[in-house]
């Protein structure tokens, strides 16, 4: 179903040529590119300071800079699980449609889209586990609902573009900030070279998935579909917030800090910033009024 | 190990966040009636994981323990 969406439309199969040669262009082999010294220095901001979840608020007050510094470390470490774990399930469903009936036409750029993920959730993992000692984990209740098969494909590929959007805002910034150390300036920029092909893409698959969903759909279930995806946005940011994260770094009640800093005034803007193009686009093809 | 907490948190924690409500049932199921899904569900385990004092394997979370505040309790709260 996907490949009929896809096959008349002339602009979008340019497109997937262009990625896909795009891809063959830019290869690297991410097992030689980076250096990966024996440490890092503790006391260095291992994320940029304005990207932290304690930023501008009243527990980073309570905070020495010695604190924040070590607090930056374990956030980084989650951000680059987050990113583990996201990969390893965007594969999952990307795997289940390679070269099956209906994926024909996208199955080219999947390879290399399959292949490129692959290679991401390496070194991040690689990062976490050197320099975290351990890959964090959330909790996952995937699966507890099951959309209608029409509207499946497009959730997928909606939650695989949100992910990759809300990790590109955090990549595009922090590849580029000289307060962080060059390592990991070379991940996020990678990554951020990586992942523009892959946003380009996900939001031409989501405009056409879309546009089918919104044919056989009635308004209630598109108003469902948006809610439901207003949310999603809220807790996929949420999920930067991790209480482990808070213990880890000396936080007394972890709980309470997620909670304090999830009511903060700053956290609206916060999350305004992260999904401001998201945003736009998701209201763009109207999938979110 | 010894639990700290008691089930009412739990309990209280979905009621904050279904203000509709004013009770639920130990027998309830809290996905069927939707009173967790799958957006929430990582929220519960944070609250009953705070609640008890204990750390929970996320990666051998059962399901079936968080169908009720039953079995949240039995699996969570009650050590023999
Ligand atoms: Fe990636
Ligand atoms: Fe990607």
């Amino acid at each position: 179903m996907v490949s009929n969406l896809i096959n008349p439309d002339k602009r979008f199969l340019e497109i997937l040529d262009r990625l896909r040669d795009k891809s063959i262009d830019d290869y690297y082999n991410p097992y030689r590119l980076f250096k990966w010294p024996e440490i890092l220095p503790d006391d260095m901001w291992w994320m940029s300071p304005e990207l932290t979840t304690t930023y501008g608020t009243s527990v980073a007050e309570r905070l020495t800079e010695q604190q924040l510094h070590a607090l930056s470390k374990f956030e980084s470490i989650n951000f680059y699980s987050l990113n583990v774990h996201g990969i390893r399930e965007l594969l999952i469903e990307v795997t289940r449609r390679i070269h099956t009936k209906g994926f024909e036409t996208p199955s080219e750029f999947f390879h290399h889209f399959i292949g490129e993920e692959n290679e991401h959730m390496w070194f991040f993992a690689e990062f976490c586990l050197r320099y975290g000692k351990k890959i964090y984990r959330q909790p996952s209740g995937a699966g507890m609902e099951m959309p209608k098969p029409e509207v499946e494909t497009l959730l997928v590929f909606v939650r695989i573009l949100i992910f990759e959007e809300l990790v590109d805002h955090f990549n595009s910034r922090m590849a580029t900030d000289d307060r962080l150390h060059d390592t990991v300036r070379a991940i996020n920029r990678i990554h951020h070279q990586d992942e523009s092909r892959h946003i380009a893409f996900g939001r031409e698959l989501v405009t056409v998935l879309f546009a089918d969903v919104r044919r056989t759909s009635t308004e209630q279930e598109l108003a469902g579909l948006a809610d439901y995806l207003r949310r999603y946005l809220t807790y996929s940011f949420e999920s930067l917030f991790n209480p482990h994260v808070y213990r880890d770094a000396g936080l007394a009640d972890p709980l309470a800090v997620r909670e304090e800093l999830l009511v903060s005034p700053t956290r609206a803007e916060f999350e305004r910033s992260v999904f401001r193009k998201t945003s736009k686009f998701l209201e763009k093809i109207g999938i979110i009024p | 190990m010894a639990v700290t907490g008691s089930i009412d948190e739990v309990r209280d924690w979905i009621l904050r966040r279904h203000p509709e409500r004013q009770t639920i049932d130990a027998e309830e199921n809290l996905i069927q009636t939707r009173l967790v899904d799958s957006l929430t569900f990582v929220e519960l385990v944070y609250v009953v994981e705070s609640t008890t004092g204990v750390e929970i394997d996320f990666d051998n979370i059962d399901i079936q323990n968080f169908q009720t505040l039953a079995t949240i309790e039995k699996a969570f709260f009650i050590t023999a």
